[in-house]
């Protein structure tokens, strides 16, 4: 279980805010910290990984207090239980990826889930290569094996796959979850990619310039009004032409573009860029077989 | 034949002094690179004062503060039997003093360039503020240590103001290569001042292009540097 | 999207199906939707919705009264027609509601369908959804 309350001044480009927040996690769950830039998403990770000091407030991990401004309480990024994987990966360029991996060790750990997860992220045959020369998704995948070598009592991601093509966020995703689950991680993730956010996680909280807007399942937070369709997909909007009277809306949902018939009064409310739901009837949709499966 | 004197004490002086140096600008590079404390801006002006003002005036001050006569020289005459005026620890303490800006500017800048989030992500992984900055900090900006090192001792074998205040110009204890060079010449032997400057300038030349083209090639080979 | 709201009378159940009567006004819509009132406890007697079905999915009918399997009947009158080249919006006026329908103008002319004219608007019950606020 994980708890947090916490106050801090943020600044950023868009002028200054309050950041006031706070949240429970049950153990085993992903939790997704889902707002525009500027909200205070990292804030709030570098705040539990002992980074970044809150005005007030408290951590508590498993029963451990991390940090608590009212006892004077603030442990050392270092002696905190956290696994944070940083935007830029932050991968040391001295050492192997081995290394990197090795060097998250603490003294008398069993090497063995080192070995497993070098496995399990499909990172043997690099085990031996330096970072600087790794793509992007290799990257990832060290940054995420190197963060769960000490079984931290938390995962922290910050927008871990916000550099990623869609092919490679995905696998990436699978084995987010994969870790995710065989370890029995607490994870929280931050991140604005709808599609993944579905994919991954328990719960979802929308912020806002430092203040928690909602909260709850994904499906629920992003869905205005509840709809009794079940046929339904978010996606974003890339495209709206005229046909005739009508309007030819064009979603984008996960990697399908959907076309939708508006009309001219739905589409006022409607731009390009903008977050919707597609909903039908299940009595609409018709299935049709692929291949010779 | 040349007195090879001079010139072991100059290698001797600049290693020692480079060495010295070594150690004490590590952790105050890493202090003026990360610390947000105001006052840090007298220090960065104090360690950037040898780079602008005349070696004699260093000198000067050091011979005043050194001297036996002083309150500082008299202290450590009396408590530590050390005397720093005319002796050859006398000229590696104002060595250190004097190359400090050219070991320190190129490790603080070097520890500045580094991303942040390399030295979070050791601390997040459970490591302390020590093993961070040698395992983590220190083998990442290599070229930038290789640099200060160079450079100090370069400098070091080059001075010649400081080592005179000083030193004095005593043969086998402070007469140093550049001091060796300018009596040779106060005494016309032309060849001899020749031959000395000629293995300076050798010498400085050599470390120097080696230095450039190690960084160059480091620079090359990984492309995060 | 036309929205209607109202408010539910009648719920039958049967394994995951529920045929739900809503009324608004004087009209009474039939939905058919895949919940049920154990997993969906919006559906529940005296509970506000809206009723909600595209302006494609609406059936023009002239003469009245046809025989149609059709369930939701609405009688209304003609308020304006937009003309396209292919297809028409009708916008209809069933006493407080406003329902639009959109048809291609080949039937539009078929029916000779001008303003004022008394109508019917014909909506299939699986394509009557209903949503809920908080």
């Amino acid at each position: 279980m994980i708890k947090f309350k916490a106050h801090k001044k943020l600044s950023s480009s868009t002028g200054p805010s309050q950041l006031d927040v706070a949240f429970e996690l049950e153990q085993g769950k992903l939790l997704t910290i889902y707002g525009s830039s500027g909200a205070g998403k990292t804030t709030i990770l570098r705040i539990i990984a002992g980074l970044t000091r809150a005005e007030s407030g408290y951590v508590e991990a498993n029963n451990e207090a991390w940090f608590n401004s009212a006892k004077n309480i603030n442990l050392p990024a270092a002696k905190r239980s956290v696994g944070l994987v940083f935007q830029d990966f932050a991968l040391f360029p001295n050492l192997t990826i081995r290394e990197n991996l090795e060097f998250a060790l603490q003294k008398g750990d069993d090497k063995k889930l080192l070995d497993e997860l070098l496995e399990l992220m499909e990172l043997q045959q690099l085990q031996h290569m330096k970072p600087g020369i790794l793509s992007g998704g290799q990257k990832q995948r060290v940054a995420l094996a190197r963060a769960i070598v000490r079984k931290p009592a938390i995962l922290l991601l910050d927008e871990p796959l916000s550099a990623l093509d869609d092919a490679m966020r995905y696998k990436l995703q699978d084995m987010i979850i994969k870790v995710h689950r065989n370890y029995k991680l607490t994870t929280i993730l931050v991140s604005h990619h709808l599609p993944e956010i579905y994919r991954l996680s328990d719960e979802v909280i929308c912020l806002e310039k430092g203040l928690i807007q909602k909260q709850g399942k994904p499906s629920v937070v992003f869905t205005e009004q509840k709809i009794s369709g079940k046929f339904k997909v978010t996606g974003e909007i890339i495209e709206i032409i005229p046909a005739d009277i009508v309007f030819i809306v064009s979603v984008l949902c996960a990697n399908e573009i959907i076309k939708v018939v508006a009309t001219a009064s739905e589409v006022k409310e409607l731009r390009t860029g903008q977050k919707v739901m597609v909903a039908s009837k299940a009595f609409n949709p018709v299935i049709i077989k692929l291949g010779d499966s | 034949m040349i007195d090879w004197q001079p010139l072991l004490l100059t290698l001797k002086l600049s290693l020692i002094t480079t060495a010295v140096l070594f150690f004490i600008a590590v952790p105050f590079a890493y202090w003026l690179a990360y610390s947000r404390f105001k006052i840090k801006a007298i220090f960065e002006a104090v360690v950037s004062l040898p780079l602008v003002l005349p070696p004699s005036v260093l000198g000067f001050y050091l011979l005043l503060a050194f001297s036996p006569a002083n309150a500082f020289g008299k202290f450590l005459d009396h408590y530590f039997n050390v005397r720093l005026v005319f002796t050859f620890p006398g000229l590696v303490v104002a060595s250190v003093l004097y190359s400090l800006p050219f070991m320190v500017h190129p490790i603080k800048s070097g520890l500045k360039n580094l991303s942040p989030s390399l030295k979070e992500a050791a601390y997040t992984l459970g490591k302390s503020r020590f093993t961070t900055l040698t395992r983590i900090l220190l083998p990442n900006i290599r070229p930038a240590l290789l640099t200060g090192i160079v450079l100090s001792f370069a400098h070091t074998i080059g001075e010649f103001g400081v080592v005179l205040m000083i030193g004095g110009n005593i043969p086998a204890e402070t007469r140093v290569a550049s001091l060796a060079i300018y009596d040779e010449v106060q005494a016309m032997n032309y060849h001899v001042a020749n031959m000395y400057s000629l293995i300076l300038f050798t010498f400085s030349f050599i470390i120097l292009l080696a230095v450039y083209l190690f960084n160059h090639h480091f620079s090359k080979a990984d492309p995060l540097q | 999207m036309n929205t209607i709201p109202g408010k539910i009378f009648h719920i039958i159940t049967e394994d995951n199906i529920s045929l739900v009567k809503v009324k608004a006004g004087d009209i009474i819509f039939t939905s058919i939707v895949l919940d049920t009132p154990g997993t969906s406890p919006y559906l529940s007697n005296g509970n506000s919705v809206s009723v909600n079905f595209k302006e494609t999915e609406v059936i023009i009918a002239k003469t009245w009264p046809l025989e149609i399997s059709v369930q939701n009947r609405v009688q209304c009158v003609i308020k304006n027609i937009t003309h396209g080249k292919i297809l028409c919006q009708v916008d209809l006026v069933a006493g407080e509601f406003n329902i639009q329908s959109v048809i291609t103008n080949n039937a539009c002319q078929q029916l000779n369908l001008n303003a004022g004219d008394k109508v019917v608007a014909l909506i299939k019950t699986n394509e009557v959804s209903l949503s809920y606020n908080d």
